[in-house]
C-alpha cells in the first residue's frame, strides 16, 4: 500500500506536466482545429530557453520565465507565419496538420544543429524529499504540482470570466459564426496559441527539471504522450483534457512502476487506441463511433 | 566516384519502391498513413533475420533461418502485410483524417519500442547484421562488380512496381479507390464497399513497403533501431508531395528531387568540427521547409496527377445518361408517403 501511494505521488507529478502539455494541446487544438504535430516542439524550445538562462546563472524563477517566453514566441511564430496562413487559405485539417509535421522537423533539426543531438544535463538541486502527506516530494516535485495547479486555476478563470475567455469559447464553437459577431477570429486565434505557447514552454521547463536531461527530441516523444492525454480526454475540450492528463500521467507512472518503464510509450498507445476506437470524440464527450472528417 | 553514383542510385531505386508504396495509401486511397516506415522497417528485419542464420551469443533475434534472399524478401513482404492488415483492420474501421493518422502513429512507435527495447525480437538497439553481399556468392560476384549487380536487382524491381502500379491505376479498383479518396459517401452509395477496398490498397501498399525495406536491408547489410525511425516517413511524403501525388511519374520524380537532388545538394557542405550532424539535420530542414511551401503553393506537385478522361465518350458503355426530367419545383417533404 505504502508503494502505491509512493506511485500515485510520483504519478501525481508527471500528471502535472502531462495536464498542462496537453491542455496547451487542446488550446490550440479548439481555436483552429489544427492538431498541431510541432506541440512537442514548443515544450523542447521552452527547455533550451531555460537551460540557456540557467547556464547564465539565472535562477529557477528566471527560468520559468524563459522558458514561458520561448514557448509563447514559438507558438505565436507558428501560428502566425504557418497555421493562420493555411486556415485563411481555406487549407483543411489534415494537409495543415501534415504542414505542422514539417514544421516540427524543421525546428527539432535547427535544435540539432545549434545545441547537437545529444542529451544536456538540467542541474537542478532538487532538495531532500520530504513527506507531504502520504506521498514523498522533492521541493522541486512540489513545486511543479502547486504551479500546475495554479496556472490551471488561472486558465479557468481566463477563459471562464474574460471578455477574451468569451470569445476563445465562441472561436472555438464557430468560427465564422464568431467572425461575423465581430469577434476577430484571427486575433483570438494567435492570443490562444500565445497563450498555449506560454503554457508549453513552462511544460518543457518542468519536464525538464523533472526528467533531469533532454534532448532535441524529447518534446516530441512526449508530444505523444500528450496526444493521448489530449484524445482521451477529448480534442478541443480544456476540461476534458485536463482530467485525461491527469488519468493518463498517473495510469503511465503506475505501468512504469509495476511493469517496465521501458514500454511506457507503447502502453500510451494502448491506451490512446482503445478510445480513440471506442469512444473517438473523447471519454467525456457523448459517444459517436465514427470519426468520419 | 562511379561507386558513389552506383550507391547513390541503388538508395534512390529503393526510395522510389518504397514512395510508390505509399502512394497507393495516401495518393489514391487518401488515408495519411504514419505508420508506413514500420512495415518498411518490419520488411528490413524479417529479410535479415531469414537470412543470416542462428543467432549467437550475445545476440538474440527470432528465427534465424538461412532462406534465399529472393525466397527471405517475399516471406518479408507477405510479414509486412499481416502486420498491415491487423493494423489496417482497425485503424480503417470506423477512422479517417487526423484520427487514423494519430492512430497509425501510435501502432508505428509501439513496433519501434519492442523492435528496439525487446531484445529476443531482433536483438534490441544493437540490431542485426552480416547480410553481406545477397545472393553475390550464387552468382559468383566478388566486391567490386556486386554493387552493379544490386543496382540492378533493385532497378529491376523498380521497374516491376512501376509496370504494376501504372496497371493498377488505371484498373477499375484504382479508379474506384481515387473515386473514394475524392468522396467517400459518394462512392459508398454507387455501391463501393469503402472498408474493404481502403483495406486492400493500405495491405498492399503496405507490402511494397515490405519489399522495398527488404531491398534496403540488402543494401546496407545491417539494420537497426537508429538506421530507422517513424518519422522518417515524413521524407517520402515530402517526395510524394513534391513530384505529384498519386501520380506514378510525380512520385518518381519526387524521389529524384527530395532523396537524390538533396543528398547531392548538401553533400559539399564543409564538416563543422563538433557538428558531425549538420548536413543530415539540414537535408531534414529543407525537406520540412519544402513539405510546409508545396501544402501551401503548389499541393498538386510538380507532375499533377491526369484527370481519368471517359474513354467512350459516346456514353454506349459508359453508366450515366442524362434523362430529362421534368421540372416538377422542390420536392416536399411532407413525411407521408
Amino acid at each position: 500500500m505504502h508503494q502505491a501511494l509512493l506511485t500515485l505521488g510520483f504519478g501525481l507529478v508527471a500528471a502535472a506536466i502531462l495536464a498542462l502539455s496537453a491542455l496547451a494541446f487542446t488550446l490550440e487544438y479548439s481555436v483552429t482545429n489544427v492538431a498541431n504535430l510541432s506541440h512537442g516542439e514548443i515544450l523542447t524550445v521552452g527547455a533550451y530557453c531555460a537551460y540557456l538562462v540557467q547556464q547564465h546563472g539565472g535562477g529557477v524563477i528566471l527560468s520559468a520565465v524563459a522558458a514561458a517566453a520561448g514557448g509563447g514566441a514559438l507558438a505565436l511564430a507558428v501560428h502566425n507565419g504557418v497555421v493562420d496562413r493555411f486556415v485563411r487559405k481555406g487549407i483543411g485539417g489534415l494537409p495543415t496538420f501534415i504542414a505542422t509535421l514539417g514544421v516540427s522537423l524543421v525546428i527539432q533539426n535547427i535544435l540539432v544543429i545549434i545545441f547537437g543531438a545529444s542529451n544536456l544535463g538540467y542541474p537542478v538541486p532538487q532538495g531532500p524529499p520530504r513527506n507531504i502527506g502520504p506521498f514523498l516530494w522533492t521541493d522541486t516535485e512540489i513545486q511543479i504540482i502547486v504551479s500546475a495547479v495554479a496556472i490551471a486555476a488561472l486558465l479557468y478563470v481566463i477563459i471562464q470570466h474574460t471578455r477574451f475567455g468569451k470569445s476563445l469559447r465562441a472561436v472555438s464553437q464557430n468560427r465564422s459564426l464568431a467572425s461575423v459577431s465581430g469577434i476577430n477570429a484571427h486575433r483570438v486565434a494567435a492570443l490562444t496559441w500565445l497563450l498555449a505557447g506560454l503554457i508549453a514552454g513552462y511544460a518543457g521547463f518542468i519536464l525538464a527539471e523533472s526528467v533531469g536531461t533532454f534532448s532535441p527530441y524529447s518534446g516530441f516523444t512526449f508530444f505523444l504522450i500528450t496526444l493521448t492525454a489530449a484524445v482521451a480526454g477529448g480534442l478541443g475540450n480544456a476540461w476534458g483534457t485536463l482530467v485525461g492528463g491527469v488519468i493518463v500521467g498517473i495510469a503511465l507512472e503506475f505501468f512504469g512502476g509495476y511493469v517496465s518503464a521501458s514500454y511506457n510509450l507503447a502502453f500510451a498507445f494502448a491506451i490512446l487506441s482503445l478510445v480513440i476506437l471506442v469512444r473517438p470524440r473523447g471519454l467525456f464527450v457523448g459517444g459517436r463511433r465514427s470519426v468520419f472528417e | 566516384m562511379i561507386d558513389y553514383l552506383v550507391s547513390i542510385l541503388t538508395e534512390g531505386a529503393i526510395f522510389a519502391i518504397l514512395a510508390l508504396g505509399l502512394n497507393i495509401v495516401w495518393g489514391w486511397s487518401g488515408d495519411f498513413d504514419l505508420a508506413y516506415y514500420g512495415y518498411v522497417a518490419l520488411g528490413a528485419y524479417m529479410t535479415m533475420v531469414l537470412t543470416i542464420g542462428k543467432a549467437t551469443a550475445p545476440t538474440e533475434y527470432i528465427l534465424g533461418l538461412t532462406l534465399p534472399f529472393p525466397v527471405a524478401v517475399i516471406l518479408a513482404t507477405i510479414s509486412a502485410m499481416l502486420l498491415a492488415l491487423i493494423v489496417g483492420a482497425i485503424a480503417l474501421r470506423h477512422l479517417r483524417g487526423i484520427y487514423f493518422s494519430i492512430v497509425t502513429l501510435g501502432a508505428v512507435y509501439v513496433l519501434y519500442i519492442f523492435a528496439s527495447q525487446f531484445v529476443p525480437l531482433f536483438n534490441g538497439y544493437n540490431g542485426l547484421s552480416g547480410l553481406f553481399d545477397p545472393m553475390g556468392d550464387f552468382f559468383g560476384l566478388d566486391f567490386t562488380t556486386y554493387p552493379y549487380f544490386y543496382l540492378g536487382v533493385c532497378v529491376l524491381v523498380l521497374v516491376i512496381v512501376v509496370v504494376g502500379v501504372t496497371r493498377l491505376n488505371g484498373s477499375r479498383f484504382g479508379l474506384a479507390l481515387r473515386s473514394l479518396r475524392e468522396d467517400e459517401r459518394a462512392a459508398a452509395v454507387f455501391g463501393r464497399d469503402i472498408y474493404l477496398m481502403k483495406l486492400k490498397a493500405y495491405v498492399l501498399g503496405a507490402g511494397i513497403g515490405g519489399l522495398g525495406g527488404g531491398l534496403f536491408a540488402g543494401y546496407l547489410s545491417a539494420f537497426n533501431p537508429s538506421a530507422w525511425s517513424p518519422v522518417e516517413t515524413i521524407i517520402l511524403y515530402a517526395a510524394i508531395l513534391v513530384g505529384g501525388r498519386g501520380s506514378t511519374r510525380g512520385v518518381v520524380l519526387g524521389v529524384a528531387v527530395m532523396v537524390l537532388g538533396l543528398q547531392e545538394a548538401t553533400r559539399y557542405l564543409p564538416e563543422f568540427a563538433g557538428h558531425p550532424t549538420f548536413a543530415p539535420a539540414l537535408r531534414l530542414i529543407l525537406t520540412g521547409i519544402v513539405l510546409v511551401l508545396f501544402i501551401r503553393f503548389r499541393p498538386q506537385g510538380l507532375l499533377p496527377e491526369r484527370r481519368m478522361r471517359d474513354k467512350d465518350p459516346t456514353g454506349k458503355g459508359g453508366v450515366a445518361v442524362a434523362v430529362e426530367q421534368p421540372i416538377v419545383g422542390p420536392a416536399l417533404d411532407t413525411g407521408v408517403a
